[in-house]
């Protein structure tokens, strides 16, 4: 059981992703985009962050970079649809700005759900 | 100046003969004839050869300028073709770039939209007994969510930037062969592959999968144009970079080119079928049959190898399609270079 803030800005993917996570019998805190969750991070401390790249207001890009560099140990896992540009290029950007894991669109969430208890195992 | 002289003399020449004939005759009367009937007789023929000397020469001067006015009209029509021709291209190059653009936005929304299916679908399916109708049913609705996420797959392989391939030097006759060897087993057998004769196999520098890739989809294509039954003829011809077959593409570098040419026996295409067939998901194929992709990602890939491709075809005459890439030279330190 961990507390995993949600960073998703479609409605339908963000409320999907909530159930499977509280199925896997985790507390979510759902955020719309970047900007909302640096909000969030000022008063809760999660022990993951599953974060979609493109958003409005504030994209995962900065949400990664801005938190790795506030809170060094917190695991982020980074998700993305692609398009626009190569998505793997933006996991790649992710994983090298620090994010533990990345998963491309659309997600096996049983492997999601395993990467999460890797994670918290090795907190 | 000489030639100026000589140009002199040309224009006076019948004039200088006939007044020469005259005074000849003339002088000839005076002291050798005095007959009255030699001396008409010696100007009419003095004028008449200066007459027939003009009208010659007159011809003549008609005849090159003709000459010159055709050669004139079939360069201007030439260059007018070639005008046109490469503006087809241009806006061709320009649609298949907005398309290419708006489909890797439309990619990542689906993405979005068939990652929720799955997810709630995956979740329903959990909830129902596992022998029962609606567990087997959700698995179909899986299973044509699994389908519309290999379409976004290659939509967005169109679409995007594509990844990096590895280019290198390559025989292009062996690239050919290998590619039609990949083919032979799913082609019928009554489709005969004819690789004509190549004296110099050309070297050109590229990625040996995609460039089967091309060739697949350009044979596959012939294949089903043709009913599965007919002759698809590749031939290899190297064009020189000053060949003027060149100035009808838009984006030529400063390069000899490959020209490989396939041409089938099937049906052929009309023109709005022509100005359409490397638009994504343009097909003429059966529902089913064709995606829709193959002659986009042909189109990519030959850009990519910074190549040109070309179509012609009449109804019922078969397609050749034409497709230009730079050739490659090596030069004496043993270092490769496109030229």
């Amino acid at each position: 059981m961990a507390t995993i803030l949600l960073v998703e800005d479609d409605d339908l993917v963000k409320d999907m992703l909530a159930q499977v996570l509280e199925r896997g019998s985790h507390k979510v805190i759902k955020a719309h985009d970047g900007e909302e969750a640096a909000e969030l991070l000022k008063n809760i401390s999660p022990d993951i962050i599953v974060t979609d790249i493109i958003m409005p207001k504030k994209s995962g890009i900065t949400l990664i970079s801005e938190v790795k560099n506030k809170h060094p140990d917190m695991e982020i896992i980074a998700i993305s649809g692609g398009g626009r540009l190569d998505p793997t290029g933006y996991l790649d950007l992710s994983e090298s700005l620090g994010a533990t894991v990345s998963f491309e669109k659309p997600i096996d969430n049983a492997a999601l759900l395993m990467a999460i208890d890797l994670l918290l195992q090795g907190k | 100046m000489q030639n100026q002289r000589v140009h002199y003399i040309q224009r006076w020449l019948a004039d200088i003969i006939a007044v020469f004939g005259v005074i000849l005759t003339i002088f000839l009367w005076c002291f050798l004839f005095r007959h009255w009937t030699t001396l008409a007789i010696g100007i009419l023929f003095s004028l008449l050869s200066g007459t027939s000397l003009r009208l010659v020469q007159v011809t003549k001067s008609r005849d090159r300028a003709l000459k010159q006015f055709q050669h004139e009209l079939t360069e201007r029509i030439k260059v007018e073709e070639s005008k046109q021709k490469l503006e087809i291209a241009l806006l061709q190059n320009q649609k298949l770039q907005a398309i290419g653009t708006l489909s890797g936005g439309i990619a990542h929304d689906f993405n979005n939209l068939i990652y929720a299916i799955k997810g709630y679908v995956e979740m329903a399916r959990d909830d129902v007994p596992k022998d029962g109708l609606v567990h087997k049913n959700l698995g179909k609705v899986l299973e044509a969510a699994q389908r519309g996420q290999e379409l976004i797959a290659r939509i967005l392989a169109f679409g995007r930037n594509r990844q990096q391939y590895e280019f290198q030097p390559l025989h292009l006759k062996s690239v050919l062969e290998s590619a039609i060897s990949l083919l032979k087993p799913t082609i019928p057998s009554s489709v005969a592959i004819k690789l004509m004769d190549i004296s110099n196999d050309p070297l050109i520098f590229g990625n040996q999968t995609q460039l089967h890739q091309v060739i697949v989809n350009l044979i596959n294509n012939a294949v089903d144009a043709m009913d599965g039954e007919g002759v698809i003829i590749i031939q290899i011809t190297h064009v020189s970079v000053k060949d003027d077959y060149l100035l009808q593409f838009p984006n030529i570098v400063n390069s000899d080119y490959c020209r490989i040419d396939i041409s089938d026996t099937g049906h052929g295409m009309d023109q709005t079928t022509i100005n359409r067939i490397y638009e994504p998901f343009f097909t003429t194929k059966e529902v089913g049959k064709g995606t829709g992709l193959g002659l986009s990602i042909v189109h990519t890939v030959v850009k990519e190898h910074r190549g040109e491709i070309s179509v012609a075809s009449q109804l019922g005459q078969g397609s050749t399609f034409t497709l230009l890439l730079p050739e490659y030279k090596e030069n004496n330190d043993g270092h490769h270079f496109v030229s």
